[in-house]
């Protein structure tokens, strides 16, 4: 229970960071085109974007749920379980910042969703099972 | 594809997945983090910014994003992220071999559909 509500915070986290960080770049290459020249003021434009902010607040919250995540639950869990992220990246991109999204991107999508509810269904932690199998051994 | 092409991609998926083996090494080493109280937390946050795993992790995941940066300015997107999203196998490999974790043919199963799905999403 305690892994689904943090991965499913995380993956909020990072889906509202993304399209809050996409939506402050766009802002800001919306002032003019970027070229790589362009970097320092791009930083200093970026300093000055609200939503760049907390586009980046909410990525580093994604990182410290992910790195909680990490200190009791399988890695080869967690990796997959968060890359529902991308499918509901695709689905904010969609509705919130109006991108077109092509067939291959909504197959991409459902192949992911199909992906994390096998994960999922593989149950959360080899940990805990690794402990009761030691457990069993001892008893033998 | 470019050789350079080739060998930036490579440092993307193995650095990448390499700082996820480690970050989750440094992570289980820190403990279970069980609390919400602050100064507990606190406690834990210096203990994990003092281990050697963790720290390393995140090095490793710095390379492989400048690796990443560095690849984009000369390669196609659309190349990058569907070469990229091997490292959900990768680290599956990495989580198996490395941090002798279960793995159950429904995870494999899984891990390769969640590739394979990150690889379409990118396409142009």
């Amino acid at each position: 229970m305690k892994t689904a509500v943090v991965l499913t915070l995380a993956i909020v986290a990072q889906a509202a960071g993304n399209v809050y960080l996409s939506k402050g770049m766009r802002d800001m290459a919306s002032v003019g085109p970027i070229s790589g020249g362009d970097l320092p003021l791009i930083l200093l434009r970026g300093i000055e974007s609200p939503a760049i902010w907390f586009g980046t607040a909410l990525l580093l919250a994604f990182f410290l749920l992910y790195a909680a995540a990490l200190s009791w639950t399988d890695l080869s869990f967690v990796l997959p379980a968060t890359a529902f992220g991308y499918a509901v990246n695709v689905a904010c991109g969609h509705y919130f910042l109006h991108e077109a999204v092509t067939p291959a991107r909504w197959t991409g999508a459902a192949l992911i969703s199909v992906g994390v509810v096998l994960v999922a269904r593989s149950g959360p932690s080899g940990l805990a099972k690794r402990k009761r199998d030691h457990a069993g051994q001892e008893c033998q | 594809m470019k050789t350079a092409t080739a060998i930036a991609i490579a440092i993307v998926v193995l650095a990448g997945s390499a700082g996820d083996v480690f970050l989750t090494k440094g992570m289980k080493q820190a403990g279970e983090i069980s609390t919400m109280r602050p100064r507990a937390l606190a406690l834990i946050g210096k203990k994990i910014l003092g281990n050697k795993f963790f720290l390393v992790g995140i090095v490793f995941m710095a390379v492989s994003f400048f690796a990443f940066l560095a690849v984009l300015s000369w390669a196609d997107l659309s190349l990058i992220i569907p070469a990229t999203s091997l490292s959900f196998v990768v680290s599956t490999v990495g989580a198996k071999l490395i941090l002798k974790e279960r793995i159950s043919s429904l995870r494999w199963a899984g891990a390769l559909l969640v590739s394979l799905g990150v690889a379409l999403i990118s396409l142009p």
